[in-house]
């Protein structure tokens, strides 16, 4: 019998916890308030939520919740109807932009950029180590292994004394990443006949693993953690994670031959770059899928080459008008308020962008 | 229906119980389910070439091109977790016989509850305890000096150039599956019946000798904590994946990078909705644990289940 009893305890306690759940639901529909969710990458996190912040408080009526998962998670939520919009840090694929053309609007709010750390103790943090994409095409190849290696010497004359005789040891992502593909991208562009075509992507077979001098750490902080606590060892990570001041940082060089380091400068130099190359798309229907082509590698002398922009994507018409309008609010609110609110590490896009940012709003409808 | 069951409130304890065993099974079934559905393509697409080829070749833009071979995690999750149940083997068997023979009394249920405390601690915690301090440590104090004086043995060939290595993967292994096993080697030790223990100490045997007696009554009970060690380790994700080196590597040298299907796993599949064949491949990897999983633990629970019944026929 008291077995019986305590079931029927429990399953009253149950049900009183349902019964709670939805109560605390149907006031959330019924009320005034709105609730906009978004899902996806993961770099645009820290940034989008001082955004979300900042525009709550403006306007308390909206409610906006961003989950980090990813942004091919985030695609795919937002094309089931998860998710009202998504954060991508890649644009959608040709594909997926023509299987939706017309019906999804890509945005570019936010820059970034990917900075190349490394740990070498003989080099004091005050230098930074001259790269090229040639050089760092072969150290994730496996086939410059040392960091004496004469062509890294080569153009580091003032420091060619102290690079010591060991072992490189090249740190990447071990998930599938949006950096990765900017990374593999900027090597397959600076350095054509040594990085092939096949190996530029999220997530890739990189060459090095197989002589055993490849380790992967999983997201920003695992490549960041992985690389502080190997010494001689090389990695890319988002730009936010270089500036905590711990790792060396080097310079890379850009199409124009120029040696520059990540800076709010370089990374909005690369994006006016790429505008003016006449690449970029310039309206939010048009396919974004050639855009990392036209960033990434930019030219002029003071664009930081692996810099790439970092997306929102929203459907042109939503089911519910009230929904339409709160996102309206939001996006218009990102491209005005928003530029006072950029988190260190990231840069706010050129007005030419934030005009096309604005334009998408216009194209909403509910 | 059941024997003992006449009262009506009995009945209705019964039906009470019913859906929640009900929803147990149907769920693994279901998982089962969902697990060979999902994993078939890219067994039909790869056949033999998904287990036996060492290739990670995803591509967003051509899916004929994309191609999964899982030799790599499959050997390192085997290396890493038989690295582990080397170390924790002995350190378990030694806990046992130092708690159930050797501690005195005061401080034995503290040291038994020390060990469950272990089992039970978050596995993130020995990740980033495994990936901070003992790696480093590891380095410098252990690969680097059986480098020196044992090169010539191929396991301590290379030389060790970064913390993170099949090695670091599996003594952080070995700590976490140690009070696991332990716990189930010390059940089986302490129920041994009583006559035997007087049997042996009556013939006059030392400690050591009645301990080996006992050793050798309790063996298929080791062989049982082996296994399931084993199926522990192989299924750990979060604190392989920060300690193992996550590369796509095969070498004998334990102080190489490696990967584990686990690991694999939880780091690829947030974006593997871009490729066309990833999430069927990480699905089909999952499958091949849970049937290496399955094939260990019927072994362990068999090995286990008739040592007792051996034990009592007796």
């Amino acid at each position: 019998m008291r077995g019986i009893m305590s079931l029927t305890v429990l399953a009253i306690i149950v049900l009183a916890g349902f019964y709670e759940a939805g109560v605390l639901l149907s006031t959330g529909s019924e009320g005034e308030t709105i609730v906009i969710r978004g899902a996806g990458s993961s770099f645009l996190q820290p940034q989008l939520e001082a955004w979300i912040q900042g525009f709550m408080r403006y306007d308390g009526k909206i409610i906006v919740e961003y989950q980090s998962v990813g942004s091919g998670a985030g695609q795919k939520q937002f094309f089931q109807g998860l998710a009202d919009f998504a954060g991508s840090d890649p644009p959608l694929s040709h594909d997926d932009w023509e299987k939706y053309r017309g019906k999804v609007l890509q945005l570019p709010v936010i820059l970034g950029a990917v900075a190349v750390v490394y740990n070498i103790p003989d080099i004091p943090k005050s230098i930074h180590l001259n790269l090229t994409g040639e050089i760092l095409a072969g150290i994730y190849k496996g086939t410059i292994n040392y960091w004496d290696d004469p062509k890294i010497k080569s153009i580091n004359p003032g420091i060619a004394d102290k690079l010591p005789h060991r072992e490189i040891i090249a740190v990447h992502r071990s998930d599938a990443s949006g950096t990765t593909q900017i990374f593999t991208t900027f090597l397959r562009k600076s350095a054509p006949s040594i990085w092939p075509k096949d190996l530029v992507g999220k997530t890739i077979d990189w060459p090095v693993d197989k002589t055993g001098r490849g380790v992967g750490g999983k997201g920003n902080p695992g490549v960041t953690a992985t690389i502080l606590s190997t010494p001689y060892s090389i990695g890319y990570v988002e730009l936010a994670y270089a500036l905590e001041g711990n790792l060396g940082l080097a310079a890379i060089r850009n199409k124009d031959g120029v040696f520059v380091l990540p800076s709010p400068r370089t990374i909005k130099a690369a994006a006016r770059h790429a505008l003016e190359s006449g690449l970029m798309p310039s309206s939010p229907e048009d396919d974004f899928s050639g855009e990392l082509n036209a960033i990434i590698y930019a030219g002029g002398s003071d664009s930081y080459p692996i810099t790439a922009f970092s997306h929102i994507i929203i459907w042109a018409k939503y089911n519910s008008e009230a929904k339409a309008e709160a996102l309206r609010l939001f996006i218009q609110w990102i491209y005005t308020e928003g530029l006072n609110y950029i988190v260190e590490g990231y840069v706010a896009v050129p007005p030419e962008v934030a005009r096309l940012g604005l334009q998408a709003s216009s194209l909403m409808e509910g | 229906m059941p024997p003992g069951m006449g009262g009506r409130s009995d009945k209705l304890f019964f039906y009470a119980l019913l859906p929640f065993a009900a929803v147990t099974v149907a769920l693994f079934l279901l998982l089962f389910k969902v697990l060979v559905g999902n994993s078939l393509p890219i067994f039909l697409r790869e056949g033999f070439g998904f287990i036996e080829s060492s290739v990670w070749r995803p591509s967003e833009t051509n899916p004929q091109a994309e191609y999964y071979g899982m030799l790599a995690p499959i050997l390192g999750t085997f290396y890493s977790s038989i690295v582990a149940l080397l170390l924790a083997l002995p350190a378990s068997i030694s806990l046992t016989i130092l708690i159930d023979e050797y501690a005195p009394h005061g401080l034995r249920g503290h040291l038994v509850n020390m060990v469950e405390i272990m089992a039970g601690l978050p596995t993130v915690l020995y990740g980033l305890w495994g990936a901070y301090i003992l790696a480093p440590a590891l380095k410098s104090h252990v690969m680097q000096p059986l480098n020196t004086y044992l090169g010539m043995i191929p396991l301590f060939s290379c030389t060790p150039t970064t913390p993170s290595t099949i090695l670091t993967a599996g003594v952080v292994l070995a700590i976490m599956v140690t009070p696991f096993m332990t716990s189930i080697i010390r059940e089986a030790y302490e129920s041994v019946p009583l006559i035997y223990r007087e049997a042996a100490l009556s013939i006059g045997a030392a400690r050591y000798e009645y301990v080996g007696i006992m050793m050798s009554i309790i063996k298929p009970a080791v062989l049982a904590s082996i296994l399931l060690g084993f199926g522990r380790a192989a299924g750990e994700t979060i604190a392989v994946s920060m300690t193992i080196g996550n590369s796509f590597s095969i070498s004998p040298c334990l102080f190489k990078p490696g990967y584990t299907i686990s690991s694999l796993i939880a780091d690829q599949f947030g974006n593997a909705g871009f490729y066309h064949y990833m999430t069927y491949a990480l699905y089909g990897a999952g499958f091949l644990l849970l049937l290496i999983g399955l094939a260990l633990n019927t072994l362990g629970l068999y090995l286990l289940v008739a040592w007792r019944r051996r034990l009592e026929a007796r």
